[in-house]
């Protein structure tokens, strides 16, 4: 087997350091060893392979741009984007357990708990012993999480958890949960473990996309917890769109990861299919559509590359992390698409990594804020005045 | 506690298509790596140490850019990273390299050398041998099995018929064919350590080189292949392959 190279066709690894390659190349011998040949039967049996988990510990990119004080390896966030890339051209299932454990559970314990949560929680959490989940998205509120139903209350020397969340990205295999419920009408991040009294989190099954992905619901039924699990250093929608932050800037590189798998499929099926005696690719339509894959391959790296640096000096902004996460989806969805229009009847095998990826990145498309809520975000940005809501 | 060191070479990807242009191979676009085999020394490296204590050395011959390949080790986890170059150097033939490379065995006070049985580039398999040879050790060639013992080592060797298992004291060379385990992958933390690691980079006396290449060439092109369609050809496919390909 010839050794992946990726799409690079205006040298971006020129701008790369020497640490942010190497950090690259071994996610990407691990996915090409480890992930591609196992991924279909994962999706078949829709399950998470749980030595994926320890992996991804083993290597340390759980949380890799946090501080080396708490078991992490304080990398710039370009690395990061290359992991997210890498892991996702073998399955976005798999970017995604790394985006929620890092980027929305780790995260706001780096970034919002105390020195004794951070100490207890981090490194565990970076070996991957402790798996993290994110718990945002409530059965009636999805796009506006500030109207939650999920409440705490204090009582005595804890708090006491009451509410459902649902869509929950690793839930069921979960040791450490991050729920936020509102506790006097202010949002706030709680730690749920495993086996607080009150809590369970039965998984969701049905799945056409992320089909090796864990996604459940978290239930909260006088769920119990000592007071020392609230995160105390963030109030209000902030606290949850830090992590969002995060996640969608990993996603924005994970897409073009997917995006490539399809392109490189693409190229391979129709240079070897024959069809009225020639190689399809020989056809000028055939090649208009790897000419516009290429294309937008190479946008959006530069997209992801440039606000990976921004995001590593601090100059960035949310809002150019919405447009790269939804412009790098938006494309890779559409390459989906279309390379499995490339493949025919073929394209519709699990054979070919196409029809997965197009599956998964219609779930990429609606998590982490939906395409046209970053529409509705670069509209605000735009006009100064906000769309999602009006008196009617 | 032993002082092991072990021989890293840059080569071209095994995979990479190798360029003649003019009458020298271009390797101008080539992705470079570690030899293959040379992971295995390295990983038997580690186990020694693991084994028995003491410090690992990386040892490389080449100009700057060979640095990665120390780099490389270094995220795996070895102590000392060294690069052994001299500016006014350019090709080196086998006898240069291994002078240059025992001088840098012999500057370390190494006990042990690991290196690949051969580099993918060239595939001489001399180097192991030739830096035994001129430090007076020990050498076994080829491995396929390691175990550490207190008075040394012991190796398995392919034999005229089946293996041999044989014992040997240090100081020795041991170079290592593949298979016998599983070369360790780097880490994030290893390779935060080794941006951060300074290659030592030391000169070395070499004799001047009694070589000279003249010209590289390509292999010959395979001959392009036949296709026959329909079943009407069986007996023609049949007749090429006993006749022309003698396969049957
Ligand atoms: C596989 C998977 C994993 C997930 N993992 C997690 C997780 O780990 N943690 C978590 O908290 N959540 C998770 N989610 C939930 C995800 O974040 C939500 O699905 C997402 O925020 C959208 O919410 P919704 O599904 O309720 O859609 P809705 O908000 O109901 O949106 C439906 C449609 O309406 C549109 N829409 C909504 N509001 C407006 C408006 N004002 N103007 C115009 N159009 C609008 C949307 O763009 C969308 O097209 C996951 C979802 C999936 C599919």
């Amino acid at each position: 087997m010839l050794t992946y190279e990726g799409v690079d066709f205006y040298d971006i690894e020129s701008q790369l350091s020497e640490d942010e390659i190497m950090v690259r190349d071994m996610v990407r011998d691990w996915v090409d060893e480890e992930v591609i040949p196992n991924i279909e039967e994962a999706c078949r049996e829709g399950h998470f392979p749980e030595e994926w988990g320890q992996a991804l510990g083993e290597m340390g990119v759980l949380g890799m741009t946090i501080d080396e004080k708490y078991g992490c390896a304080g990398m710039s966030y370009v690395a990061y984007g290359l992991v997210c890339q890498e892991l996702e051209r073998g399955d976005s299932g798999l970017r995604s357990f790394a985006s929620v454990q890092g980027s929305l559970a780790m995260f706001p314990i780096s970034a919002f708990g105390s020195e004794e949560q951070k100490m207890h929680y981090l490194p565990k959490m970076a070996s991957g012993e402790w798996v993290g989940c994110f718990g945002l998205t409530e059965p009636d509120y999805g796009s506006n999480p500030g109207d939650m139903i999920t409440r705490a209350v204090e009582d005595g020397d804890d708090f006491v958890l009451n509410g459902a969340k649902m869509w929950i990205t690793n839930g069921t295999v979960a040791d450490v949960a991050i729920v936020w419920a509102k506790l006097d009408g202010v949002i706030r991040g709680f730690i749920v473990e495993k086996n607080d009294a009150g809590f369970s989190a039965p998984e969701m099954t049905g799945k056409h996309s992320l089909k090796a992905s864990v996604t459940s619901e978290l239930v909260f039924q006088d769920c119990r917890i000592p007071k020392n699990r609230i995160l105390p250093d963030v109030k209000g929608l902030k606290g949850p769109f830090s992590c969002l932050n995060n996640a969608r800037y990993g996603i924005s590189w994970g897409a073009i990861g997917s995006a490539q798998a399809c392109f490189h499929s693409a190229k391979e099926y129709t240079l070897s299919r024959i069809q009225f005696k020639h190689p399809i690719a020989s056809y000028q339509l055939v090649q208009n559509k790897l000419a516009w894959m290429l294309r937008e391959i190479t946008k959006g790296q530069l997209l992801a590359l440039h606000l990976g640096r921004k995001k590593d000096d601090g100059s960035w902004i949310p809002e150019q992390i919405s447009l790269a996460k939804m412009n790098n989806v938006d494309m890779a969805l559409e390459i989906a698409r279309m390379a499995r229009d490339m493949h025919g009847a073929n394209g519709i095998l699990d054979e070919y990594p196409i029809m997965r990826h197009m599956a998964n990145l219609e779930s990429v498309k609606t998590y982490e804020g939906t395409h046209d809520i970053h529409n509705l975000i670069l509209g605000r940005w735009i006009t100064g005045i906000q769309a999602f809501t009006r008196d009617l | 506690m032993p002082n092991i060191a072990v021989l890293v070479k840059r080569v071209p990807d095994t995979n990479a298509q190798i360029l003649v242009s003019g009458d020298r191979v271009d390797l101008s676009n080539v992705k470079w790596v570690m030899s293959p085999y040379d992971e295995y020394a390295l990983e038997a490296a580690m186990m020694h140490k693991e084994a028995q204590g003491g410090v690992v050395t990386a040892i490389t011959l080449g100009a700057p850019e060979c640095d990665k390949v120390l780099k490389d080790a270094k995220a795996i986890g070895v102590d000392r990273i060294i690069r052994v170059w001299d500016d006014s150097w350019s090709e080196l033939d086998s006898n240069q390299t291994q002078m240059a490379l025992t001088s840098a065995v012999k500057e370390i006070s190494a006990e042990v050398v690991y290196c690949g049985k051969s580099a993918a580039d060239t595939g001489a398999g001399s180097t192991g041998p030739g830096v035994a040879e001129r430090l007076d050790w020990a050498s076994a060639s080829n491995i396929i099995g390691l175990e550490f013992e207190d008075s040394g080592i012991e190796v398995i060797v392919p034999a005229a018929s089946g293996n041999a298992r044989t014992g040997i004291s240090l100081p020795a060379v041991v170079s290592c064919d593949k298979g016998f385990c599983k070369p360790r992958k780097p880490n994030v933390k290893g390779i935060m350590m080794a941006k951060r690691a300074q290659v030592e980079v030391l000169a070395a006396e070499i004799p001047a080189s009694g070589i000279n290449i003249v010209s590289h060439t390509p292999p010959p092109q395979k001959a392009p292949g036949q296709t026959f369609d329909g079943a009407t050809n069986v007996p023609a496919v049949v007749a090429a392959l006993r006749n022309d390909a003698n396969v049957i």
